[in-house]
């Protein structure tokens, strides 16, 4: 199929005298099994697959996009691109990538995809495996397994053909738990086959459980643990700031830092399309440039910006192969791989001992609002322990951890010896942050 | 679209295996996309979304399938895949088609899919501009002219027919300004469920402007105390905290599954005396509204707290099954990808009965939200956050200096009963919310209200 639009693509930029492009694909197939109560409740599949065709129209770059694949839409997919080229005013000055004469090699677990009836068999097991870890375990609970398979393949008109193909089985369960006249819930969320029904229905259900009874913490300082988990989801919304093309933009409070210092000394941050033992990773970026590792952050100093070829020609640099696309229909833009700050050198009971008094928080929520990744500021409700003479204790809930990223990264005092990399490709250790805002009662 | 004849043989496969009902949702989605960086229009995006999802129940259990391959073969493949999965046997269906065509009560001037690309970057080009001119401390505007022309079809096994198109079109301004080594941002982001003529309501130069303003405020401020507070917000955007503290939690995504605060509290008092709620679905030209919701329900006006009050939850086909409860024309979606679910379409705290400025003067120190960001709920416990984009300190009744970095949080039940005061400027604020059935256009709005207590997250 893909033969026929890629032709019919290469006849219509033929005849209107296009002869820079790229033909941008990729698709999705996914299937998934939900649990409610006992049983299955809800089986969903889907296979889509969309098309993004850009050229360079007079110096500038046109996009169209489509999903509907037949022969009169890709015809319509190159006037439509010429006509957006026409009108867009910021100059282009790389082109379309011809192609590099090496590429590497991803060695991501292999991915054998679950049959539809793993998928259901897997879910109920991971259903009944909460109910299994406590009586209180109760209605409203709920496990997920899922396997999905992503396809990109660029095709270029330098005659540049590259595809990647990433699969992966996932499990979630949601455990909701009521005790003492309260109910509480907490998830797991792994590759399938990573940790048994029974460890993750422990995990979910127990993290539910501590939760309960937790109280609210007095507003003041503390000396913060953050879980690893949410490390990984505060650098998440942060790691634009280390896009060169936000930097340019005058949006990244990282731009024309460089071989400054900007962090910590323990804090090394990297960033690797190939990533031992994680699943999604490619060898090429959404240019079609190889993909690499690299430091982006070395003991505190600011290595390099990531770029495109865009953002690397504004910059008098390479590309370090960071081209990204938000989906097969966004422009070119720029992103992270598995960016990960790595691991420190302290055990996470360690960590606690050197908080001595503090919270230790397992939870943030609505970073997408409480964060703005322009200023660094955060002000995120969150929910974890105390800590007590450098041990866990009670539970605490409904209070805001407020501070500034770039300075928390400054002030760093410890990380954990361990990286957790999540799905989103984020990575980070538990990390000690001392004297933190905390508003609570 | 899809011929009926087509339609018929699809839906009599997937209720071939024992299913007692199914759907088709048919979807052609024009989406354009143009952004403004560096004072130049930087890219022009235009995409076109298709595809097919089926449906089928048996009882409360589901089975959904959906696919971009929109050929005979395709929606065969699809159907078949749903009937597989929903058990064994082959007994096809005869299912008649009978066509209704619901009133469009959302007209629309300009369709934007089809205007001239040149005035679409003018409107966008003028509002990035007059931000860029307002002060010099404007380092960066960022804006997005985003349109949709989403045309949708849905028969189902109880022999509806029906299509629907339903335009949309918004522009957001993001901008930064600095000062020495401080940078701070400010948004402005209007929409309508209208054609371009949106921006006949909303002057494009205004957007630009009042984003402007609230980056240069923030840039000035310092940063939010934090503790317990009494707290004014404003309208608008505000209305986030009724989206979030409440609305989720009457959603049946979350009651029918038992998994909200609110399961088994219809006719109890869950609010205020002073609040009412409603969500509204057939404002005209709203951000949040729709003809028809995407099982093919016609939209409709819900009061969901009555003065306090329980009154309705908002029900989709499934969770109408999980709770014996009926439709309430709720049922949304993101695109074709996604099994719909309830969700809310405009939904806002009503007007009441005191003065804006009785508000302000009753507050001895507390903060003035004056613009929210968005926010995130969890319906089982309610507990709920989000975000004050622009907020003052209030001292004695007046309201004082600028102050940034604040976020409230709390639980749905203690807020709704902390509202005391309910002002007289009801206005909306438009969101894209997520959840499970992906990402949907949602009005928030409210007058100005006061909390008389609330946690608000600061740094000092």
């Amino acid at each position: 199929m893909f033969d026929r639009l890629k032709n019919a693509i290469a006849r219509r930029a033929a005849e209107l005298g296009v002869t820079e492009y790229e033909i941008y694909y990729s698709s999705n197939s996914s299937s998934a099994a939900e649990t409610l109560g006992h049983e299955i409740s809800s089986l969903t599949s889907s296979t889509s697959g969309g098309i993004c065709f850009r050229c360079a129209v007079d110096g500038k770059m046109g996009y169209a996009s489509t999903q509907l694949m037949d022969e009169a839409e890709m015809a319509e997919l190159v006037d439509r691109a010429l006509e957006n080229g026409r009108y867009t005013e910021k100059e282009d000055t790389v082109g379309i990538f011809p192609g590099a004469e090496k590429y590497g090699k991803t060695n991501a677990p292999e991915y054998v995809p679950l049959t539809a009836e793993d998928i259901r068999r897997a879910a109920l097991e991971l259903q009944e495996a909460n109910y299994a870890v406590s009586d209180k375990v109760r209605e409203g609970t709920q496990s997920q397994v899922e396997t999905t398979e992503t396809v990109v393949r660029i095709v270029n008109s330098h005659g540049l053909d590259l595809s990647n193909k990433v699969g992966l089985n996932v499990a979630v369960s949601v455990a909701v738990v009521e005790d003492k006249g309260e109910s509480q819930d907490d998830y797991t969320f792994c590759e399938y086959g990573k940790k048994s029904a029974r460890e993750m229905a422990e995990e979910a259900v127990n993290s539910a459980l501590e939760k309960i009874g937790a109280t609210v913490p007095p507003t003041g300082k503390y000396n913060i643990v953050f879980d690893a988990k949410q490390m990984r989801t505060m650098l998440s919304v942060f790691a634009d700031a280390f896009s060169a093309k936000t930097a340019q933009a005058g949006m990244s409070r990282l731009a024309g830092k460089e071989g400054e210092k900007i962090a910590s000394d323990i804090i090394n941050i990297t960033d690797d399309p190939m990533r031992e033992g994680f699943s999604i990773q490619t060898y090429f970026d959404a240019e079609g440039v190889p993909a690499y590792k690299k430091d982006v952050v070395k003991n505190g100093v600011l290595m390099t910006l990531l770029h495109n070829r865009e953002t690397a020609a504004v910059a008098g640099c390479e590309t370090t192969g960071n081209a990204s696309k938000a989906g097969y229909s966004a422009p070119i833009g720029v992103s992270t791989y598995a960016f990960c700050i790595e691991a420190g050198e302290n055990t996470k009971d360690e960590l606690m001992a050197l908080a001595g008094d503090g919270i230790y928080i397992t939870e943030v929520k609505g970073l997408h609002a409480g964060a703005n990744s322009v200023t660094g500021d955060f002000s995120i409700e969150s929910a974890g322990f105390m800590i007590e003479e450098g041990k866990k204790t009670y539970p605490i809930k409904s209070f805001t951890v407020a501070g500034n990223f770039f300075d928390m990264l400054r002030d760093v005092s410890a990380l954990s010896n361990e990286v957790d990399v999540g799905f989103s490709g984020y990575g980070a250790p538990d990390l000690l942050v001392r004297d933190m805002s905390v508003a609570g009662k | 679209m899809i011929e009926k004849r087509l339609l018929e043989e699809v839906l009599g496969i997937a209720v071939s295996t024992g299913a007692d009902f199914a759907e088709v949702y048919s979807e052609q989605t024009r989406n354009g996309s143009i952004r403004h960086l560096n004072g130049k229009i930087e890219a022009i995006g235009d995409n076109m979304v298709c595809g097919v999802g089926i449906r089928a129940f048996v009882g409360t259990k589901t089975v959904y399938a959906s696919t971009s391959d929109v050929t005979r073969e395709g929606l065969i493949k699809c159907a078949k895949s749903v009937a597989a999965a929903v058990g064994e046997g082959f007994n096809v269906q005869s299912i008649r088609l009978t066509e209704r065509i619901f009133p469009n009560v959302h007209p629309v001037k300009i369709v934007p899919s089809g205007a001239d690309m040149g005035y679409k970057c003018d409107l966008l080009k003028a509002a990035c501009s007059a931000a860029r001119e307002y002060d010099e401390r404007v380092v960066q505007a960022a804006g997005n002219l985003i349109t949709v022309d989403h045309s949708i079809l849905i028969a189902n096994t109880e022999g509806l027919l029906t299509t629907d198109r339903h335009i949309r079109s918004r522009m957001a301004v993001q901008v930064t300004a600095a000062d020495g080594g401080e940078m701070q941002s400010g948004v402005c982001s209007p929409g309508r469920g209208m054609g371009l003529e949106t921006f006949e309501l909303f002057d494009p130069k205004d957007i630009g402007i009042t984003a402007a303003k609230q980056a240069l405020t923030n840039l000035t401020a310092s940063y939010c105390p934090a503790g317990k507070m009494t707290v004014a917000i404003e309208n608008g955007f505000g209305g986030v905290i009724f989206h979030e503290a409440c609305g989720h939690s009457l959603e049946a995504t979350s009651v029918g599954t038992g998994t909200s605060q609110m399961c088994g509290k219809l006719g109890q008092q869950v609010a205020s005396t002073k609040v009412t709620a409603i969500d509204d679905g057939t404002i005209p030209g709203a951000w949040g509204s729709v003809n028809i919701d995407d099982e093919g329900n016609e939209t409709r006006r819900n009061v969901l707290i009555e003065n306090g009050i329980l009154k309705s939850y908002m029900v989709d086909r499934l969770g109408s099954r999980r709770m014996g409860l009926p439709m309430t024309g709720n049922s949304r979606r993101q695109d074709y990808t996604f099994e719909p679910t309830s969700r809310m379409t405009n939904t806002f705290i009503a007007n009441g009965e005191d003065k804006n400025e009785d508000i302000i003067a009753s507050i001895e120190y507390g903060l003035y939200a004056k613009s929210m960001g968005g926010g995130s709920v969890n319906p089982l416990t309610g507990a709920f956050n989000f975000a004050v984009s622009e907020g003052y300190i209030v001292r004695n009744g007046k309201i004082c200096e600028a102050v940034r970095g604040a976020s409230l949080i709390g639980t749905g039940a203690e807020i709704l009963m902390n509202i005391d005061m309910v002002g007289q400027n009801l206005a909306t604020g438009q969101g894209m919310c997520g959840s499970s059935s992906g990402s949907v256009p949602t009005d928030v709005g409210q007058p100005l209200i006061r909390v008389s207590e609330i946690t608000v997250g600061g740094k000092e």
